[in-house]
């Protein structure tokens, strides 16, 4: 009796590790959005960069971003977007050329905020007028943060969380914010005629609970009924219970933000469990793995940034180019965010008159832009009110369903 | 609560609750044979995923019903868990229940690890094994393939009470754990039993993992250590070393988490693990645990 005692707290000792080692394992999951703002990025700051009286018409651009690591396939699309976009400025002859430093590489960041530092600092040896990057957010909170220090132009592409431009007059992004994504699913249930819904979202997880809180307050706003509102963790694998309430609940819709990697069961235990109504996630769904599951995902949408399906002039001139010189392979939303990045800073030189940093803060703060990303302006915190793409799924297969303006309006329509 | 909720709910529970049983019944059956915990149990699960989601595609391309695929799962299992036993556990068994857990942690991490260099870190999709309608009964859809997998987990469950009780082998692997020396004086061969433990506890581990990717359709390489961690406290709940004790264990824990999940999502885990610290407080030996007798 007492031995076997001794081996069951034994064993409970060695169950409490084996969870704390599962807690480490799982919180590299946190994707794009985790919050991880590294306190003090020890750089050296390479002097003062706008080197005043700068008249050479070359614009220096220094770009960070994932071209090793889990997400590569973006850094190449990026690389080969940014090469694409430097090669037809140069080539339009217009007032002034795009220099890429770093011999007209990206920095890699490897999806890791240190290495984003390093990447940072790499690129700004080489004296660069702004610098494009980076896709994450968590890899692009310290460099934000450094480059406000800097005085030097950060254009950031895919980072999503909201205090990346906060407060840093210098920063600004191409991409939309995760606010602004709970917006425009409420604003796409409206534009569909559903009026009861439902919620579940993972309520250890930043990006999931900021585009929770926007839909709920934007549904309510527009007149649209939440009946039930679930709660999980991104660890969770069994969604039976939450979702067994949302059918009982008698929701038409069911909004679920959260990341691609448990998209797949939940869709699943969804239509198991009865629920036929249509099932929405954000960005977050990009690339979920449908095998296996293709009539469950039928009626399912989430919003991105891009597609290459839209048959808008811009998207299909830079799908035709881009799928000629590189293929599909690496055609994705991050190649098309680098591309826009190029032409805003080219943009803002024309603007601004000058290509010092200075006169490119000056001509990219509060510009309207035309781009691969629709028509946008950015607003005072250097965020751009844009477009968003809403996808579906026909046979497990992604498809662009349409695209929508910052009002809700449908900018663009799959032909039925 | 609406009584179809309720309802629903049950079949929940109990479709999560087999799982937790079958996982918890190859924890039981190796303590009970060598007072061992084996944690790398859960990873058990995680091969018999891997080998379900390569093998479903082969035998449906084959032309065969892909259930077959969980015999694929069920030998290789088998084998792993042999493996592991013969090298891993075999040489540290004298040295004590310390060395005997940390061997298992490490097997648990190593198996993790292999499988992430084997098949990479990405979770993956497995292929629908059933593909039975769902019905509605009173308002409520219940998927049959949910109502197969409770019922197959029940058939193994009363097969496996069958076989301890009635058969010699059976009757062997209650004598080892009562006394080893007597038993070998018997002519029963302790380490050949203690395999033919391993082989059993394994194989259910597959059977685990053909009703997991049932309802949950996605294998990891960390799938396993959750998995195991709650049929760990089913096991422990219900009686560690008590066949009986563990399926008891496995279906409160399974209808506990759905129906906790029910009303506080955020606190199921906080009840689960609460719910085996009240009961090691009141009854140490698990709720069917006895002090003496037999435990397999």
């Amino acid at each position: 009796m007492k031995k076997r005692n001794q081996v069951l707290s034994l064993a409970l000792a060695g169950a409490m590790s084996v969870s704390l080692l599962a807690g480490c394992s799982s919180s590299a999951q946190g994707g794009g959005t985790a919050d991880t703002t590294s306190g003090d990025s020890s750089s050296a700051a390479t002097g003062d960069t706008a080197s005043a009286g700068e008249e050479d018409n070359v614009i220096r651009i220094g770009v960070v971003g994932p071209l090793t690591g889990g997400s590569a396939i973006y850094g190449e699309g990026a690389q080969n977007a940014i090469n694409m976009a430097v090669e037809e400025i140069n080539a339009s002859g217009g007032p002034y050329t795009v220099e890429i430093v770093n011999g007209g590489e990206i920095a890699d960041d490897a999806q890791d905020a240190k290495q984003a530092m390093n990447a940072y600092n790499r690129v700004m040896a080489d004296d660069p007028d702004a610098v494009v990057g980076s896709f994450f957010s968590s890899v692009t909170l310290p460099m934000a943060a450094q480059a406000a220090t800097d005085n030097m132009l950060l254009l950031a592409t895919g980072a999503t969380n909201v205090d990346v431009t906060k407060d840093r007059p210098t920063v600004f992004r191409d991409c939309f914010i995760d606010p602004y994504q709970g917006k425009m699913a409420a604003l796409f249930v409206q534009s569909q005629g559903y009026s009861k819904v439902a919620v579940m979202y993972a309520n250890d997880d930043d990006y999931s609970n900021g585009l929770k809180d926007a839909f709920i307050e934007n549904c309510e706003a527009l007149g649209i009924e939440v009946v039930d509102t679930e709660q999980c963790v991104t660890t969770d694998t069994d969604f039976t219970s939450q979702l067994s309430k949302v059918v009982a609940s008698g929701a038409e819709f069911l909004y679920y933000p959260a990341f691609q990697d448990t998209v797949p069961l939940v869709v699943n235990q969804a239509r198991s469990a009865g629920f036929t109504g249509a099932i929405m996630g954000g960005d977050g769904w990009d690339s979920s793995d449908t095998t296996g599951l293709e009539t469950q995902f039928d009626n399912c949408y989430f919003t991105n940034h891009y597609s290459s399906e839209d048959t808008s002039d811009a998207v299909v001139n830079f799908v035709t180019k881009y799928t000629e010189k590189y293929g599909t392979e690496s055609l994705n939303a991050c190649a098309s965010l680098y591309y826009d990045a190029i032409y805003m800073l080219y943009q803002a030189a024309q603007n601004g008159g000058g290509t010092d940093t200075a006169s490119l803060v000056k001509g990219m703060t509060g510009m309207t832009f035309t781009g691969v990303g629709g028509t946008f302006m950015l607003d005072e915190n250097g965020d751009p009110a844009k477009q968003i793409v809403v996808n579906s799924f026909v046979d497990g297969q992604v498809q662009w369903y349409e695209t929508l303006g910052p009002d809700g309006s449908v900018v663009s329509k799959r032909d039925a | 609560m609406t009584f179809s909720l309720f309802f629903q709910s049950i079949i929940n529970g109990l479709n999560l609750g087999a799982t937790y049983a079958l996982i918890a019944l190859g924890y039981t059956m190796v303590y009970g044979i060598i007072r061992m915990i084996n944690f790398a149990h859960g990873d058990f699960i995680m091969i018999g995923a891997y080998t379900l989601f390569y093998t479903i595609p082969l035998m449906v391309n084959a032309g065969m019903p892909a259930w077959l695929a969980v015999i694929a799962a069920i030998v290789v299992c088998a084998i792993v868990g042999v493996l592991v036993e013969i090298f891993a556990y075999r040489p540290v068994r004298k040295a004590g229940p310390m060395s005997a857990l940390i061997t298992a942690l490490a097997m648990s991490i190593f198996l993790q690890n292999l499988a992430m260099v084997l098949f990479g870190s990405r979770p993956h999709n497995v292929s629908a094994i059933f593909s039975l309608p769902s019905v509605t009964v009173a308002g409520v859809t219940i998927s049959l393939n949910v109502v197969l997998t409770i019922v197959i987990g029940l058939v193994i469950m009363l097969a496996l009470q069958l076989f301890v009780k009635k058969t010699k082998l059976g009757k062997a692997m209650r004598a080892v754990p009562q006394d080893r020396d007597a038993s070998t004086l018997a002519g029963i061969n302790v380490n050949k039993i203690i395999t033919v433990t391993f082989a059993i506890g394994s194989a259910l581990a597959a059977v685990a993992a053909l009703m997991y990717c049932t309802t949950y359709p996605r294998v990891t390489n960390n799938m396993g250590t959750t998995m195991g961690m709650k049929a760990f406290i089913a096991a422990v709940l219900g009686g560690i070393g008590v066949i009986p004790g563990a399926m008891l264990g496995g279906v409160l824990i399974g209808l506990i988490e759905v129906f906790v999940r029910l009303f506080a999502p955020g606190w199921y885990e906080a009840v689960t693990y609460g719910t085996l610290i009240v009961i090691l407080l009141v009854k140490p030996s698990g709720i069917l645990g006895r002090n003496t007798g037999e435990k397999v």
